[in-house]
């Protein structure tokens, strides 16, 4: 069974979040504190009417990508497409990661902005992370979908939600520039978002 | 992701028990719903699942099922149950798979029932980065218990293959490697 490919809310989001225009000057100039090292735990949510599961998860950020690499990065999107993007992805160093249990997943996109009510992280894995949606025989293929994009809205005191595409292909196109399609057809909720205070 | 062998047992216990099975006052054409459920130690997932059963494989069918695998193995079993007739449906989702092969045993004030399907449900775990090949499994294997009210509790091998082998000389190898449990199985009154 063949379903169709769908440009989530995730993705309509990320719209806003990665792309420059809209982005504003970033949070580790605004927001000093933010600029280190950070970890975020959540709990990823995906259901319909029938089915429906759910998945802890780690998020760690060493670093937020510097601002010549997010450009870099935007650049290589804007002109080579997908396949270019990816290997200016891959070439950019290593920001943190996300924890699943015991699968680790390199982070090598981490941008903060200051929104009207905290902070808006966008958060890209140079890797899957999980193809949602996968199990069901006679799934879609899995080619393309080399990423994964996850998006976080914190508030000031460190809580917040956000959204998992656990398995991603990013692509320009749309008013921004940016679009994110997502491999799977039903959005991965991240609830209970919080930052972990150390 | 490791893979474990299972056993149906009434995939080998015949005709004796069902005998008294089919005696009993509760039988096809009879459904069933139930809520599948399979965690591990990052989450969980869990699914309604909707199972109808029009009658249960007769002793004949069944045996040669069996002998089929027995003798020739998984190939000329799922050749044998793709021509089985289909004798109702397990329904997960907008995903509805035909039961090929379904068998009752009393047990206690209850009984017991399996179900292979014509395919395979879901392969769960198949999401995963490094996931296996889904080759090979084939059919889903449902087990469960239900009692003379209606209520029972059981569990699902998704996507499986069924072969000779083991103690029993039958063996469910189940591609998530883990059980999926059925929880709250009713019995539907219609």
């Amino acid at each position: 069974m063949k379903r169709e490919i769908a440009l989530t809310t995730v993705g309509l989001l990320l719209i806003a979040a990665l792309h420059p225009a809209l982005g504003g000057a970033s949070a580790q100039s605004k927001k000093k504190k933010d600029a280190g090292a950070e970890v975020f735990n959540a709990t990823a949510k995906v259901g319909t009417a029938t089915a429906g599961g759910d998945a802890r998860v780690s998020i760690e950020i060493d670093s937020y990508t510097p601002e010549r690499d997010l450009q870099a990065m935007e650049q290589a999107l804007k002109t080579g497409g997908s396949e270019a993007f990816l290997a200016a992805l891959r070439r950019a160093p290593a920001a943190g990661r996300l924890r699943a249990g015991d699968k680790e997943f390199t982070i090598r996109w981490a941008r903060a902005r200051p929104a009207a009510s905290g902070r808006v992280i966008s958060l890209v894995t140079d890797s899957p992370v999980y193809f949602v949606g996968a199990g069901v025989p006679g799934a879609k293929s899995r080619t393309g979908f080399d990423v994964a994009v996850i998006l976080l809205t914190m508030d000031p005191a460190g809580v917040g939600q956000g959204t998992l595409a656990a398995a991603a292909k990013v692509k320009p196109g749309g008013a921004s520039g940016v679009e994110v399609e997502d491999y799977a057809s039903e959005p991965v909720k991240l609830v209970s978002v919080f930052k972990v205070i150390s | 992701m490791h893979v474990r062998a299972l056993s149906l047992s009434l995939l080998v216990a015949i005709p004796v028990t069902v005998g008294a099975a089919q005696s009993w006052k509760n039988t096809a054409p009879e459904s069933f719903k139930a809520n599948a459920q399979i965690t591990n130690d990052v989450g969980g997932a869990a699914s309604v699942v909707a199972i109808q059963i029009d009658k249960y494989t007769s002793d004949d069918a069944h045996g040669a099922l069996v002998k089929a695998l027995k003798d020739q193995g998984n190939d000329a079993f799922l050749q044998a149950l793709h021509q089985a007739p289909a004798i109702g449906s397990v329904k997960i989702g907008a995903r509805s798979v035909p039961v090929r092969w379904a068998r009752e045993r009393r047990e206690g004030d209850g009984r017991r029932i399996a179900i292979v399907t014509d395919g395979a449900l879901f392969f769960a775990g198949a999401g995963a980065v490094d996931a296996k090949p889904t080759t090979g499994f084939d059919v889903a294997v449902l087990e469960f218990t239900i009692d003379s009210v209606g209520l029972g509790k059981g569990t699902m091998a998704g996507a499986a293959r069924v072969k000779a082998g083991g103690a029993t000389g039958i063996e469910i190898e189940d591609y998530a490697g883990k059980r999926i449990t059925l929880v709250s199985v009713t019995r539907t009154i219609s």
